[in-house]
């Protein structure tokens, strides 16, 4: 591969020059001040070659694995027939994607917006619930965390959220699996009940099946708009093709994230029912995004969701996820302090008891060729997020750099 | 003017030469209405409506240079709505695709988390472009996520609430950003929204000034408006407002998603004024047309320094500033400085403008207005419903062009910047003659557009869709007929 030709020590004097200070430190701190070089599969290079297994994955955007063939040599051809395209159009590849993603999604989920991010997916959605109902409130719950734009940070819970005036009103945070509050928080005022599912930044705690059925069911009592957010559950991670499969839920809308575009093109996706969608063909152009399902973007995602198709990579996640988290259940227990393994196939926190120790696991692993982060919620909880295909015996090499990571601490 | 003549016979386009197959291929009717009808399924059935009344239901093709093909009709035009704003450097520029093509074929889109040197290269070259004292850089997934990040950052190190913006402005649609637009019709169906955002009239310093005291958190601005109709703010009005801002520690916030990158016939639009923001969003032709990124850059203020040292992480961007984005972006970078596309841009605009303001000396009724800055020329018309009209003319002659849903009386030429003075003369004749079809048609709609219910129904959106819908129907069926004629001898 083509080198950048700057040593490590450079480009982290550019990062100091050009970014805030702390977030260097931070990356240092938690042994991420590694020049990401080469990419292949399940693992990633250095610029002095060393080898680390990628379990961060970028926020699970790597489902395929680092650069998959198919989607690489899809959008190699695309660049040469398209391009992003004057957003506002009819286009062939938006279309031939919108079919494909709904094909691909729960029964019923048949419409599509299309944008670059999560955050901008989940404030579609919330719009869309808003718009549709003409009710103003929007329910989530506790420990869950959307992103970074207006609506996402509204529904988030993170220590810096007061930190940006007055947000988005008419928001309702209720505690996650509790049935009462629930019931009784969402009302006729309610647009929307908005959830993840599966959260994977509050150390992978899931959601009962039997509460995601309750939702269901207060949702269609009160006409809410029920929304699950599969950014990083869906595409395959749990050990089902999305998570809601677990509990036979299917919600009115859906955000699919970004390993739409297999880490190789941005692009994400809020699908939803046809009744929903009655409200954008009212007000067409509403909701707009310049670079949200790009032409080139559809080509990619649309090579991305046969490979998908083919591979199935949920079973082989639903297969290595029981053997990472056998494995991880066997390091954590006998620790002292440290909690259990949360999780569903392939995507698993271990509690490591304090925030420290969760960084200094991230730091001494990273020693040892394993990559990993702790949770943006639950910060004691350490993430493990790796490629779906990958083996059994790259699980074993997670087990033992993880093995050996917390033995030192 | 037939627009529905074979492929074959079309003016010299760039189709023939952009060898993608070597031949064109051209979408049957059926074929089209496939295309339709699954996009109307599965995405918006409205928009296809939408889009056909406005005439602007085109399938781009041979996207090359300045221009691109219609699949449905095999026409030809020149694109001067670029996604607004999103073609400077051209569509698919050779150099950008080459970037591109390149990154495919080593690296992927990355992991925000760690470190990359062609984020850490992108920031350094953004930094040397970019107007003295914005010297450090965040990157975003797009123009909405910019401003967002804008609008966090000015809070988060002020510590106070409030944000000015401006009547018409335009933003973007995410939280945020939607707080911040200044147009009812995208946020009336998405109440409430933020509080703490105040909207004073654009370019008005009297209606400003009041407003910025010792509790504004930032004012937010376009240095030209774009989507409310291309109004370009004056050069006192922001050199004030940023005496004001710094008088009452108020962030300064520049938008420009759309007049950044050598649109306005100067890298940045604010060089015009010489007036530095602290903090400025970009996106759009930072992608080059292929890739999306996106960029805030900002003064490493104390303020902004003691926030950052608790909340480095307080935006993070997973899409934007990727591998892949930042080498394009820097293809852009280095296009454009080595072809100096902004000196480019203003001599085109100063041709393309002269000439407009001609045509709007003939034609006062017809013609309201011609603004813009460089290649950001808008052309306000007497009427609103002039737009899809207008839309139709030009495109029959050779040019897309899309009035806007926030200003539908106001058409916006914004071509690549690569345009030769040959494709800005093109452009020119088609407006010419698109005013002259216009010219044609308006003894009949006038005397009904003095009546003031008519002129209400003939502005009003919806009745336009309608109307328009089931004129382009007509059309339709008058294709059919020809076409079976033709097929029977």
């Amino acid at each position: 591969m083509k080198r950048s030709g700057k040593s490590g020590k450079k480009i982290l004097e550019d990062y100091r020059r050009y970014f805030p200070s702390s977030f260097v430190e931070e990356m240092r701190a938690t042994g991420r001040d590694i020049v990401e070089s080469e990419r292949d599969g399940a693992f990633i290079y250095d610029e002095n070659g060393k080898r680390y297994i990628d379990c961060i994955t970028s926020g699970s955007i790597y489902n395929l694995g680092r650069r998959p063939r198919a989607v690489i040599s899809a959008l190699k051809k695309a660049v040469r027939q398209t391009d992003q395209g004057n957003f506002p159009m009819i286009s062939i590849e938006k279309a031939a994607l919108a079919a494909r993603v709904a094909a691909f999604s729960p029964a019923g989920l048949e419409c599509v917006v299309f944008s670059v991010t999560r955050g901008e997916s989940v404030d579609f959605a919330c719009k869309l619930a808003r718009g549709s109902t003409k009710r103003p409130e929007i329910v989530t719950v506790d420990g869950s965390w959307f992103g970074q734009t207006g609506f996402a940070l509204s529904l988030s819970e993170r220590s810096d959220r007061g930190m940006y005036g007055p947000l988005i009103p008419d928001v309702v945070t209720i505690p996650f699996g509790d049935y009462a509050s629930a019931a009784k928080a969402v009302t006729g005022r309610t647009a929307a009940v908005v959830i993840e599912p599966l959260q994977t930044e509050n150390g992978c705690r899931a959601a009962y099946p039997e509460y995601l059925r309750e939702l269901r069911r207060i949702c269609d009592r009160v006409g809410a708009v029920l929304v699950f957010d599969e950014t990083q559950s869906g595409l395959g991670r749990s050990g089902k093709k999305f998570y809601l499969e677990y509990s036979g839920v299917v919600p009115d809308v859906l955000v699919i994230g970004e390993a739409l575009g297999a880490g190789m093109f941005p692009i994400a996706a809020t699908v939803f029912t046809k009744k929903l969608n009655r409200f954008m063909n009212a007000h067409p152009l509403i909701h707009l995004s310049t670079f949200g399902g790009s032409d080139l973007g559809c080509m990619a995602a649309i090579a991305a969701i046969e490979l998908y198709e083919k591979l199935r990579p949920w079973d082989n996640s639903e297969t290595m996820g029981k053997r990472l988290r056998d494995g991880l259940e066997k390091i954590v227990r006998g620790r002292r302090g440290a909690g259990t393994v949360r999780g569903s196939g392939l995507l698993q926190a271990i509690d490591m008891g304090t925030i420290e120790k969760a960084r200094a696991f991230c730091r001494a692993a990273a020693k040892r060729g394993l990559l990993v982060m702790p949770g943006a919620v639950e910060a004691s909880s350490v993430i493990f997020r790796p490629s779906l295909l990958i083996t059994s015996i790259q699980v074993n090499a997670i087990l033992e750099a993880a093995e050996k990571a917390a033995g030192g601490l | 003017m037939d627009g529905r003549r074979g492929p074959r016979r079309d003016r010299k386009g760039g189709a023939m030469r952009s060898g993608v197959s070597g031949k064109r291929a051209v979408l049957g009717r059926e074929e089209k209405k496939r295309v339709e009808e699954q996009f109307a399924r599965h995405i918006n059935r409205g928009q296809v409506k939408y889009l056909k009344a406005g005439h602007l239901d085109v399938l781009e093709s041979m996207r090359r240079g300045v221009r691109f093909t219609d699949l449905a009709t095999g026409r030809t035009m020149i694109d001067c709505f670029t996604s607004a704003g999103c073609f400077n450097a051209g569509r698919s520029n050779p150099l950008v695709l080459a970037a591109l093509e390149d990154a495919l074929g080593s690296v992927d889109m990355g992991s925000w988390m760690l470190m990359s040197p062609w984020k850490a290269a992108l920031a350094r070259e953004l930094v040397e472009v970019a107007p003295k004292g914005l010297e450090r850089v965040f990157f975003a997934s797009g123009g909405g996520d910019a401003v967002d990040c804008s609008i966090k950052l000015a809070r988060g190190a002020t510590g106070r609430h409030t944000v000015i913006s401006t009547v018409k402005a335009y933003h973007g649609h995410t939280g945020f950003a939607l707080s911040a637009n200044g147009k009812e019709h995208y946020r009336r169906h998405f109440e409430p929204l933020m509080p703490g955002f105040e909207f004073v009239p654009f370019n008005d310093l009297d209606a400003i000034a009041p407003h910025i005291n010792d509790s504004t958190a930032a004012v937010i601005l376009e240095p030209i408006q774009g989507e409310a109709g291309i109004f370009p703010a004056s050069d006192e009005y922001l050199a004030e407002i940023r005496r004001l801002c710094d008088r009452h520690g108020a962030m300064l916030i520049f938008d420009e998603v759309q007049t950044g990158f050598c649109r306005t016939g100067r890298f940045f639009a604010c060089e015009h004024s010489g007036v530095v923001p602290d903090i400025m969003a970009l996106a759009k032709s930072i992608g080059g047309g292929v890739f999306p990124n996106g960029a805030v850059l900002y003064r490493p203020l104390k303020s902004i320094e003691r926030f950052l040292e608790k909340h480095h992480d307080f935006h993070v961007s997973y899409n934007g500033g990727t591998d892949i984005g930042c080498r394009v972006s820097l293809a852009v970078l280095r296009f454009m400085r080595e072809t100096r596309l902004w000196e480019q841009a203003e001599r085109s605009g100063n041709r393309l403008r002269a000439a407009l303001e001609e045509l709007k000396s003939e034609n006062p009724t017809i013609i309201r207005e011609v603004r813009g800055r460089g290649l950001m020329i808008g052309i306000e018309y007497i009427h609103e419903f002039m737009g899809p009209m207008m839309s139709d003319a030009l495109a029959r002659n050779g040019v897309f062009a899309a009035y806007s849903g926030n200003a539908p009386q106001v058409m916006r030429f914004m071509p690549p910047l690569v345009a030769s003075d040959d494709d800005i003369d093109a452009i020119i004749a088609a407006a010419r003659a698109a005013v002259g079809m216009m010219k044609a048609l308006l003894p009949l709609a006038l005397p009904a557009a003095r009546i003031p219910f008519v002129l209400r129904m003939l502005n009003s959106e919806r009745v336009q869709t309608v109307l328009f819908n089931w004129l382009r129907s007509l059309e339709d069926l008058a294709g059919v007929l020809t076409e079976k004629r033709r097929k029977a001898k």
